[in-house]
């Protein structure tokens, strides 16, 4: 490779799709950094981006240092990463990405905002892949906000990445092939599954896996739906309901419930960053348009996503980068997962009714979300509400963004991660607007929160300080 | 073609207070928006009505806004969280206490009573700020309120007294015939109304030029960003640092100012709001004023822009050619003056005068403006901060 065609790359994601892009393109001579935000502070984990933790983090992830150790081990490819030159930086938020585009004309070599808790930086790059990998969906029924219940990506973290997995009797909802996986590893690490619940009667991840399911003794509890997590301080059971009506509550007994219904993916820097994004109806989610060669909307920068397809992204990506036409690939498999998020949330809304809480943050219930209501802190100080369809005249339409702004469901600490995609599929059913008709609330930079102290910059020109005006001012001498 | 009395092209908090006076008076009135309601400059405010010591020209609308202010939850039925506990603008070293100083005697030709307060003063109004604090204008007037629930009150109040918004449906042109307008042309065709009212913010520069109108607007993009809730620390509209900051009734900071960019928009399309690294140095100077906040979290960043006049102050104008043409320009402090600007704008849509004070704020004073001002103030797009 010619020195003019080294260009610096910088991959954001150390999934195993982001970490084999790395080392595929610095093995092609590139200058590559590969940033991930794992291992989190304890502070960004409690956040519920990108995993839902809940409310119970165990207490060994509060030795930061020694966690951040197992955290690497657990990752083979990062070693390999690191062996292989690549300039790793784990530990860090990629929060922002900055180019020059429509009315913003001064930022020059695009710019990758990084911090970590020792540093912040403005990465400049040729080219920014978007590894950025998956989320936890986690829709709301009574008691969600208990400790002891979490999300199956943040389950399968602790399990495998942090291994501190501190539940002794786990609830899965859901048979979604993540549900299989986490049973699997909660199995080996001697932890009891007292059952996984799936609302239909079929399981969710196919035939096979049911067997294998059967095979490790797991009863399955078809037709059944939960209607709340039980306990005061901690989960200490969960009720069920059948979906088919008959009514009667069970009681089970258990220490944590695993939400593993799907995940979704990790679209908010494309989305922050002004990408296109088209909605995926498989996938019931918004995700970036590419080209064959991965490349979004926005030129160099790409979007790597299992979600998208899968190995065979990476050479596209590097061919691209290198100025080759890429033939497309055959469409990636259909896993046909929205379907499947609409059903648990038309379920549990049903069994469940108005009053369970959607919004943690701002502790919103599904009810005032579709009524429209204002938040609580304003004291019922409004006169009826209105509906959230506007354009009565025309085409019935939803902002998501009118709605987070007017029942600030989707406003608070976790930045909507929690509550966003419950919220998109309450407002289809209850107003029968596609989801793809839905304009999704913004995104917006950084997408993580992050304390002013870590990202406060003390490199304020002199020319800039000199010139700071807090609003445009008339000149003087005119 | 479909007809109403009046037509309000932009559904932000200037085209939306118009509208709802207009309709409460009697008329018909459509309001159309290209995009969403109250999506742009409207909703990214930071929330202040200023009473404009600034440019004293402006104080006595800003008064009579401010009165409106303190019956707006009543009057539109709806919060929109305004909280009237007075402003302070302070200064935190020795160049910005001599620049204040200045901007004072500016404040002093107002009849508000701002005064000049020490740093004890300060500090007791607002216990959080840095010891560094040298001294500060404050008024126990003014106040600010939250720019998305007002903006949306003002729209709900308005469909409450049967008026119309029609989303998504772009202004192309102003339709004018021997000398009157008679309608819109919109991408969804043709619609009828004798009046036709334009608050488009720095679009209605483009939609007047075709009539010959010089309506001198620089459109500039402004950054902002919240933290998470925090419990109660002030309730006053502040200004330090080049930042003006406030809490919001939720426990929010809300922060803005810094460079702002200039840009130019077209009639069509949603102006890109892109935000940019600066975010970081505004966190910098916000640690700096209030150090308690060192280990808050930013939550979200944005930005938006605003449309601004050669001398900076509100621009209002009814036309006498065309006839039933009226335009207006909140030159960027328009979340503040709306609730009068809409009164105003109203009066002059419908009985051509008003008995509001906006005399020296009609577009006569651009008369012998300079073909080229944009150039000559240094605002074109692409120039950062002049
Ligand atoms: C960061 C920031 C902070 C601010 N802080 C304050 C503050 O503290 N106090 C204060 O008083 N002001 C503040 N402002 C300024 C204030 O927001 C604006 O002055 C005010 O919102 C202007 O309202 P508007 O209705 O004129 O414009 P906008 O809200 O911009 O509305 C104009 C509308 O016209 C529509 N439109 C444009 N062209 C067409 C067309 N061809 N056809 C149909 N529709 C069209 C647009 O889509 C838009 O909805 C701030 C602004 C920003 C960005």
């Amino acid at each position: 490779m010619t020195s003019s065609s080294v260009r610096r790359i910088a991959v954001v994601g150390a999934s195993d799709l982001g970490c084999s892009f790395a080392l595929a393109a610095r093995q092609a001579g590139h200058d590559v950094t590969l940033v991930d935000e794992h291992p989190q502070s304890l502070k960004q984990m409690s956040l519920d981006a990108p995993y839902f933790y809940g409310a119970a983090i165990p207490a060994a992830v509060l030795n930061e240092n020694a966690i951040a150790q197992v955290v690497l081990e657990s990752n083979p490819e990062i070693f390999e990463c690191f062996e292989a030159e690549v300039d790793v930086r784990v530990g860090t938020i990629a929060w922002g990405a900055f180019r020059n585009a429509p009315n913003s004309a001064h930022i020059g070599t695009p710019k990758l905002g990084l911090v970590s808790q020792d540093s912040n930086k403005l990465l400049e790059h040729d080219v920014l892949v978007l590894a950025t990998g998956a989320r936890d969906f986690v829709p709301s029924f009574a008691g969600w906000d208990l400790p002891g219940v979490f999300g199956v990506k943040a389950g399968l973290a602790l399990l495998d990445i942090y291994q501190c997995y501190e539940g002794k009797r786990t609830l899965v909802l859901g048979t979604s092939p993540e549900a299989v996986k986490f049973t699997r590893s909660a199995l080996a690490a001697g932890v009891e599954i007292v059952g996984m619940v799936e609302p239909t009667q079929h399981f969710a991840a196919g035939r096979l896996a049911a067997d294998e399911i059967a095979g490790l003794g797991v009863p399955v509890l078809y037709g059944r739906i939960i209607t709340a997590a039980e306990g005061k301080t901690a989960v200490n059971g969960a009720q069920l309901v059948p979906t088919n009506g008959s009514g009667t509550v069970e009681g089970l007994d258990c220490d944590t419930i695993c939400i593993a219904i799907g995940r979704l993916p990790n679209i908010e820097l494309p989305a922050a960053m002004g990408c296109q994004l088209r909605f995926d109806a498989s996938v019931g989610s918004w995700l970036p348009e590419t080209d064959a060669g991965g490349m979004t909307s926005a030129a160099g920068v790409y979007w790597l996503s299992r979600f998208t397809g899968g190995e065979e992204q990476v050479q596209a990506i590097l061919a691209s980068i290198g100025g080759d036409t890429v033939a497309p690939a055959a469409p990636a498999e259909s896993v046909a997962r929205a379907d499947y998020l609409q059903l648990w949330v038309d379920t549990l809304f049903q069994t469940g009714g108005s009053n369970v809480m959607l919004c943690q943050c701002e502790d919103v219930t599904r009810g005032a979300f579709l009524g429209l209501e204002p938040p609580r802190y304003l004291d019922g100080q409004l006169r009826h509400p209105q509906t959230p369809v506007t354009g009565r005249c025309g085409v019935p339409r939803i902002h998501q963004d009118q709605m987070k702004r007017m029942t600030r469901v989707g406003m608070g600490h976790c930045q909507g991660k929690r509550c966003r995609d419950e919220a998109a599929l309450l407002l289809s059913t209850r107003f029968g607007i596609g989801l793809e008709s839905i304009q999704p609330g913004s995104y917006r930079f950084p997408v993580r929160p992050l304390d002013l102290d870590l990202i406060a910059a003390g490199d304020e020109t002199p020319e800039m300080r000199e010139n700071w005006l807090y609003w445009p001012a008339a000149p003087e001498n005119l | 073609m479909e007809s109403f009395d009046v037509i309000v092209v932009g559904a932000g908090i200037v085209g939306l207070a118009t509208a709802y006076h207009a309709q409460k008076s009697g008329a018909r009135v459509l309001v159309l928006d290209k995009g969403a309601t109250g999506y742009e400059a409207s909703s990214r405010a930071t929330g202040y009505l200023s009473l404009r010591g600034e440019t004293p020209e402006e104080c006595a609308l800003a008064q009579v806004a401010e009165k409106l202010w303190d019956e707006l939850d009543e009057e539109l039925g709806y919060p929109t969280e305004w909280t009237q506990k007075g402003r302070l603008w302070a200064a935190i070293d020795d160049g910005e206490l001599a620049e204040l100083k200045a901007t004072f005697q500016s404040f002093q030709a107002t009849d508000i009573g701002f005064e000049f307060i020490d740093a004890k003063a300060c500090r007791d109004l607002i216990p959080a700020l840095t010891d560094k604090t040298l001294g500060g204008i404050y008024t126990p007037r003014a106040g600010h309120a939250n720019p998305q629930r007002t903006t949306q009150a003002f729209a709900w109040a308005f469909l409450d007294r049967g008026g119309e918004i029609r989303e998504h449906t772009p202004v192309l042109s102003v339709l004018e015939k021997g000398g009157a307008v008679h309608g819109v042309r919109t991408t969804r065709g043709d619609i009828h109304a004798g009046t036709v009212v334009l608050c488009a913010a720095s679009h209605t520069t483009k939609l007047l030029e075709p009539l010959g109108i010089v309506f001198p607007l620089a459109p500039v993009r402004l950054e902002a960003f919240v933290t998470a809730p925090l419990p109660p620390l002030f309730e006053e509209a502040f200004i330090a640092h080049g930042l003006a900051v406030r809490q919001t009734r939720r426990g929010n900071i809300h922060v803005n100012g810094g460079p702002f960019e200039w840009i130019d928009v077209d009639v069509t399309g949603e102006p890109a709001k892109p935000t940019t690294p600066l975010v970081r140095n505004i966190a910098q100077r916000l640690v700096e004023v209030f150090p308690v906040l060192r280990k808050a979290q930013m939550l979200r960043s944005w930005a938006g822009i605003v449309d601004i006049t050669p001398d900076t102050m509100t621009l209002i104008h009814s036309f006498d050619t065309p006839r039933g043409l009226v335009a207006a320009s909140a030159s960027g402090h328009g979340f503040g003056m709306a609730p009068a600007m809409g009164v105003a704008i109203a009066d002059l849509a419908l009985q051509g005068r008003t008995e509001l004070p906006i005399g020296d704020l009609t577009l006569d004073r651009f008369a012998s403006l300079p073909g080229d001002w944009r150039r000559a103030w240094n605002w074109q797009a692409g120039n950062i901060n002049t």
